[in-house]
């Protein structure tokens, strides 16, 4: 489900059945890192979209975090405040999606899960072949999913 | 002078009233504009897309076929891939069915649970289908997948929009 007023409608009404968060987390830099920064934005925002169509009856997609370029560290202490508020809500679960390597180095500080995707240049390719390329990307995150959830239903 | 500055004062008053009301008309006229385009627009909900399959090529065997539309979205146009799994019945029937599990909306997929072969599976809470798209009970879906409405022409298949199939 997405962060909008009807998903919101469908997910009170089902919430048992929803114990997952996608928190993307996009990088922000002016000057010579605007280009990567907006790629990377750009990839990770479209590759959770996919995810959430994947998925939609038991993640909530949630808005995802703009942070500037070097201030990761600070981010991580609101993000566990993010995991409390969410654990309370039932979302038990939290994926953070992304495009920036500089989170790979934090992954343990994290209460949720990493996934970490490169982001390839869409810009010059057609609606067909990116659809293609990230569908191919959303495919690797998937299983990761699946495997998370039969832990925590212990199937 | 005092009542050279209250009247002064109603004067820009009734102006900004003026223009406050011009500015609202001006919004106001695109929003409704907006709401009310989709409804006139003619829908183009009743049309067939063209898949890239084959009607010789369809086996018993359910696949994965995506075909993409355009897809008018309230004022928002874009281009929209939706999924279907098709395969041809025991009559030789051309089947198409939605992969949006009629729980809550995830993707089911065709034979990727290996404790239920031969069924539609739903990663999120395990709902099953048949092969011929019923629910299987007790699991959560409560409603079979639903269909597309099909057309071949010139040997390729065309799918319409997904419906929920009437008979039981
Ligand atoms: S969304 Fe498919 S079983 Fe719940």
């Amino acid at each position: 489900m997405k962060w909008i007023s009807t998903d919101i409608e469908m997910y009170l009404k089902a919430a048992e059945y929803v114990d997952t968060a996608i928190i993307p987390l996009f990088p922000v830099a002016f000057g010579d890192g605007m280009k990567e920064s907006s790629a990377k934005t750009e990839f990770s925002g479209l590759l959770s979209g996919l995810l959430e169509r994947q998925f939609r009856g038991r993640v909530i997609l949630l808005p995802g975090i703009p942070y500037l370029n070097g201030s990761e560290d600070s981010l991580i202490l609101q993000l566990e405040e993010w995991e409390k508020v969410l654990a309370e809500g039932g979302l038990k679960h939290v994926f953070y999606i992304t495009s920036d390597i500089g989170w790979k180095q934090r992954e343990s500080r994290l209460g949720g899960s990493l996934l970490w995707m490169p982001s390839l240049p869409l810009e010059h390719m057609d609606e067909a072949s990116k659809m293609s390329v990230l569908e191919d990307q959303a495919k690797q995150l998937m299983p990761l999913f699946a495997r998370k959830w039969e832990e925590l239903d212990g199937v | 002078m005092s009542k050279h500055r209250v009247s002064r004062r109603q004067f820009l008053n009734y102006t900004l009233t003026g223009v406050g009301g011009f500015m609202a008309a001006g919004m106001l006229m695109p929003m409704v504009r907006f709401a009310v385009d989709p409804v006139l627009k003619a829908n183009a909900a009743g049309d067939f897309t063209a898949t890239k399959l084959k009607v010789d090529d369809i086996t018993k065997e359910p696949e994965r076929v995506d075909f993409t539309f355009d897809q008018k979205d309230a004022w928002y146009e874009s281009e929209v891939t939706n999924t279907a799994w098709v395969y041809k019945n025991e009559e030789g029937q051309i089947v198409a069915l939605s992969p949006v599990c009629k729980h809550l909306g995830c993707v089911v997929a065709w034979n990727t649970d290996k404790k239920n072969p031969n069924r539609f599976f739903c990663p999120c809470h395990f709902g099953l289908y048949e092969k011929d798209g019923a629910n299987v009970p007790g699991t959560p879906p409560l409603a079979r997948l639903d269909e597309y409405p099909y057309k071949v022409k010139d040997g390729i298949l065309y799918l319409g929009k997904a419906k929920p199939r009437k008979e039981a």
